[in-house]
């Protein structure tokens, strides 16, 4: 680690993934749109990757929710928005069913074994609601999007959730299941003694549960879809390994609450004890810029009309609160800066009264984080 | 009867939301009124993992809620509502042999199965709700006669109220169906459940409020109500607003923002009464202290009132 500071600017402009990562209604999404709106401005190729995305922000980008692969930016909005060929910009609003659909495509071997999966009706119905394949599909159309060369940087938006670091966790409670000898329990064993009384038992639960007829539907839906993934083991490894080397930035995006600065300390702590590359946090909704308004002087306020001024008690009250809140924010942003040290960085961005899913807000966010 | 008084009626009421709107502060909130109308009331949030931060724990003191339902302040229960617990439950309730469900849950592999498999997850919450819905005094009443669920995130709820449907599609028969049906007949009778939405008085919560109220009407969940958060208070008359404008907009000082603020509210809530048909009530915003949770609670009651 090189002892100059670390700067949002500079990791827009050098690293290939920026992974952001925070609770739900911190302004995730936009945070990671403007990441991505400020690389393109600089000249790279950009990838914006997110799940759950709010339908104004699709009309934003002009780009339509749960396509099958990435699409661009409609080359208007593109120039509108300052980004010059080469450089691009493209989004993908994932659909976690759809990825899915894909890898297993891609995975099994010949197209009769994937119609056989993708016609089951287990999967049909419930392969979104394996625990752990949001998670996964994020991560895997991350890594596969990176090492196919196609962009220079990837923004990955992660799932909500109520940690911000479960989308690195969730894929591992997937592997554990479709690591084969967790399966091989369930099927009818033949090899000794023991082994045929253990899967004798299963068989007994799962059919008390499930019904026989589903029980065996059940295991067999297990079975194949474990026979799909079974290079998952190594994916996820894979990708752990990756998502440590130099190219690539973890940020917290968070926003001023009570519990604004334990969640920076465990988002941190947790970081560093996976190996991950911490690089920053974005402090959204701050309204420490409102330190350097003023409550405005006599001679300002002498025209006023009379009714304006028997209210201005009122809005001298108001102004105090926002002094006070400013104040709070900016104490905030100190210590998560203290917090960064000299290997992360910490930036606030302004509270945005009207919301921040316009075209022209979000070049505003994109141009401040490029500048930091 | 007003929205409100109808909400004390229910068994199962899911309070739902993005993250930030204060979901949590809400559901604390109805919880501490239906104490004061004296109705008993269990409060629950959904843990992925039994040692998870809650924050609706927090404002009842603690760090999380416990594992089996419990006192958490004079007159309202607690209780995290696990996944493992509700999978561990139902195979008892299933597996009438003691010694079959002791081997079904010391096995790895079951374990395995069940931590991953497809939404068994979702399927464990919902038989503990279940249970804790069935559960009757010594006089035949209702144990808990409100459940109030603070759900983790908009997709979690749509996976919660639609999960009857869609795994009776693949289950029709069997322990499972007979314990989803029962739960649909909590969940989906307009008479014993509803979902309630809170969102805040701002652009992007209200879209997401009016997205998350079409998904509910999908899953056939019965909504309830809106609580719009965090109203700002607006202490200027329509005349001095007129007089002040003007100024404001010319020097912009320190108090402009929370002059513009109540107006944007006005018509953010505007823009959602236009969404929905649903009873809207709006809750003021309060400082964040000790007095927060009662003082929501006063503020709910006295609308309340008027039907």
């Amino acid at each position: 680690m090189t002892n100059e500071l670390v700067r949002i600017g500079e990791l827009v402009r050098k690293r290939k993934v920026i992974v952001c990562c925070g609770a739900g209604g911190v302004g995730k999404t936009t945070t990671a749109a403007a990441l991505s709106l400020a690389a393109a401005r600089a000249g790279r190729r950009v990838l914006v990757l997110t799940i759950d995305p709010s339908r104004r922000l699709a009309e934003t980008l002009g780009v339509s929710r749960n396509p099958p692969t990435p699409v661009a930016v409609p080359a208007d909005r593109q120039i509108a928005a300052g980004i010059r060929a080469p450089a691009s910009l493209d989004a993908w609003m994932l659909d976690p069913k759809l990825v899915a659909d894909e890898s297993v495509r891609r995975l099994t071997k010949t197209p009769e074994d994937a119609e056989r999966v993708l016609s089951n009706r287990i999967y049909q119905q419930v392969s979104s609601m394996v625990a752990g394949m949001h998670e996964y599909t994020a991560m895997e159309a991350l890594y596969r999007l990176v090492h196919e060369g196609q962009y220079d940087l990837v923004v990955l938006d992660t799932p909500p959730s109520r940690h911000a670091l479960d989308f690195l966790e969730a894929p591992r409670r997937l592997s554990g299941l479709v690591d084969s000898s967790a399966l091989q329990a369930f099927l009818p064993r033949r090899d000794s003694l023991v082994g045929r009384a253990a899967s004798k038992v299963i068989e007994k639960i799962l059919g008390a549960v499930f019904g026989d007829e589903f029980a065996h539907e059940l295991v067999s839906f297990m079975m194949t879809f474990s026979g799909i993934f079974s290079a998952l083991n190594v994916d996820v490894n894979s990708m752990r390994k990756f998502l440590s080397g130099p190219d690539v930035a973890f940020l917290l995006v968070t926003s001023p609450a009570p519990a604004t600065l334990a969640e920076a300390h465990f988002f941190q702590d947790k970081t560093k004890e996976l190996g991950l590359p911490f690089r920053g946090f974005v402090l959204n909704r701050s309204r420490a810029r409102n330190t350097s308004k003023r409550w405005p002087d006599e001679s300002s306020l002498e025209n006023l009309a009379p009714e304006a001024k028997a209210a201005l008690p009122r809005l001298q009250a108001m102004a105090q609160g926002e002094l006070e809140a400013a104040k709070r924010d900016l104490a905030l942003l100190t210590e998560l800066e203290q917090r960064a040290g000299n290997t992360a960085t910490a930036i606030a961005v302004p509270e945005l009264p009207e919301g921040a899913d316009d075209m022209i807000t979000l070049l505003t966010i994109a141009d401040a984080l490029a500048a930091s | 009867m007003s929205p409100l008084q109808e909400l004390f009626t229910k068994r199962v009421v899911l309070m739902t939301g993005k993250g930030g709107v204060g979901r949590s502060s809400m559901t604390a909130a109805l919880a501490t009124l239906a104490q004061r109308k004296g109705v008993r009331v269990l409060i629950c949030d959904i843990g992925d993992d039994p040692t998870d931060y809650s924050p609706l724990a927090r404002h009842f003191g603690r760090d999380r809620l416990p594992p089996s339902a419990e006192l958490v302040a004079p007159g309202i229960k607690g209780v995290v509502l696990l996944a493992r617990s509700g999978q561990e439950l139902f195979l008892k309730s299933v597996l009438r042999s003691g010694t079959l469900a002791r081997a079904a849950l010391s096995s790895d592999a079951l374990r395995r199965l069940l931590s991953a498999g497809p939404s068994f997850k979702e399927m464990g919450v919902f038989f503990q709700l279940l249970t804790l819905l069935r559960a009757t005094q010594s006089d035949k009443q209702p144990l808990h006669q409100l459940v109030l669920i603070d759900m983790p995130a908009t997709g979690h709820t749509l996976s919660l109220t639609g999960l009857p449907e869609l795994l009776l599609r693949l289950v029709p028969r069997g322990p499972i169906a007979a314990a989803l049906r029962e739960g649909q007949s909590y969940l989906n009778d307009p008479k014993l459940g509803s979902a309630w939405v809170v969102t805040l008085p701002e652009t992007l919560p209200v879209s997401e409020c009016l997205e998350l109220l079409e998904g509910l009407q999908r899953t056939g969940m019965p909504t309830g109500g809106v609580l719009v958060n965090r109203v700002p208070v607006d202490p200027f008359s329509a005349g001095e607003r007129e007089a002040l404008q003007s100024a404001l907009e010319r020097i912009n000082p320190l108090g402009a923002e929370g002059f513009r603020r109540p107006v944007l509210a006005r018509r953010e809530i505007a823009r959602l009464r236009a969404g929905t048909k649903l009873p809207l009530f709006e809750v003021p915003e309060l400082p964040h202290s000790a007095a927060l949770i009662p003082g929501l609670a006063t503020s709910l009651e006295g609308q309340g009132r008027t039907p």
